[in-house]
């Protein structure tokens, strides 16, 4: 299991801020997309301009991703 | 100082805290709230939230690589989450230096990276709707909402 945590306009689309998904072991973070995009719908056009993190850092989508981690999906920043 | 907050920021105490004997020059950038206005609507206030801790980490980060890149005595970036209402402050950055020309520079350079890497999202909240600053998700009319 891992925690996905959804930001901003991500969450807005999903219709929420957190949900969870069973994955084995030894996954990618690009393998987990469609996971996620199958769940929340709304979300699959933003694909393309979404960012990543696993547990805390920018992650790329070959990035390796273990049952406990936590995931989050980062729309564009627009702090300031 | 790095941190982020819900209360109001306090700029002048930022600035008395990075006064110091070594340094000649105190740059002060403040972001605030602005009522954009389009097509007889107006931006009403706006409205931040963070992905934390990441988002801490990432000011500490900018701030260690202005020391690496500038020759600075102090540096504090502290934003803010949650309503800001129009004319208030969203980010203070005060960067204190020996000359004034590393304390303009760092401060901008503070501000520029804070929009590319810190994981802060910004709703613009009109009176007609709302928006999500940089993914165009939203409320008003020719923004993409929920299906």
């Amino acid at each position: 299991m891992i925690r996905v945590l959804l930001f901003g306009a991500a969450a807005d689309r999903a219709g929420t801020r957190e949900t969870e998904l069973q994955i084995e072991d030894g996954v990618t973070l690009a393998e987990i997309w469609p996971l996620l995009a199958e769940r929340h719908p709304d979300l699959a056009p933003m694909r393309d301009t979404l960012a990543f993190a696993v547990n805390g850092e920018y992650a790329r989508g070959d990035a390796e991703v273990s049952p406990g981690d936590e995931v989050a999906v980062l729309p564009p920043v627009s702090g300031g | 100082m790095f941190a982020i907050v819900e209360a109001t920021l306090d700029v002048g105490a930022l600035i008395r805290d990075s006064q110091r004997p070594d340094c000649g020059a105190v740059a002060t950038f403040v972001g605030t709230t602005r009522i954009d206005e389009s097509e007889g609507a107006a931006v009403e206030y706006l409205e931040y939230e963070a992905y934390r801790p990441m988002a801490d980490r990432k000011l500490e980060e900018i701030g260690a690589e202005i020391e690496r890149r500038w020759d600075v005595g102090h540096v504090s970036i502290v934003h803010r989450l949650g309503r800001v209402d129009p004319g208030e402050a969203s980010v203070a950055i005060v960067v204190a230096a020996p000359r004034r020309g590393p304390a303009f520079e760092a401060s901008r350079y503070a501000i520029e990276r804070i929009k590319e890497v810190v994981p802060i999202w910004k709703r613009e909240v009109w009176s007609d709707g709302y928006v999500w600053v940089g993914s165009q998700v939203g409320s008003r009319d020719g923004i993409s909402g929920k299906s």
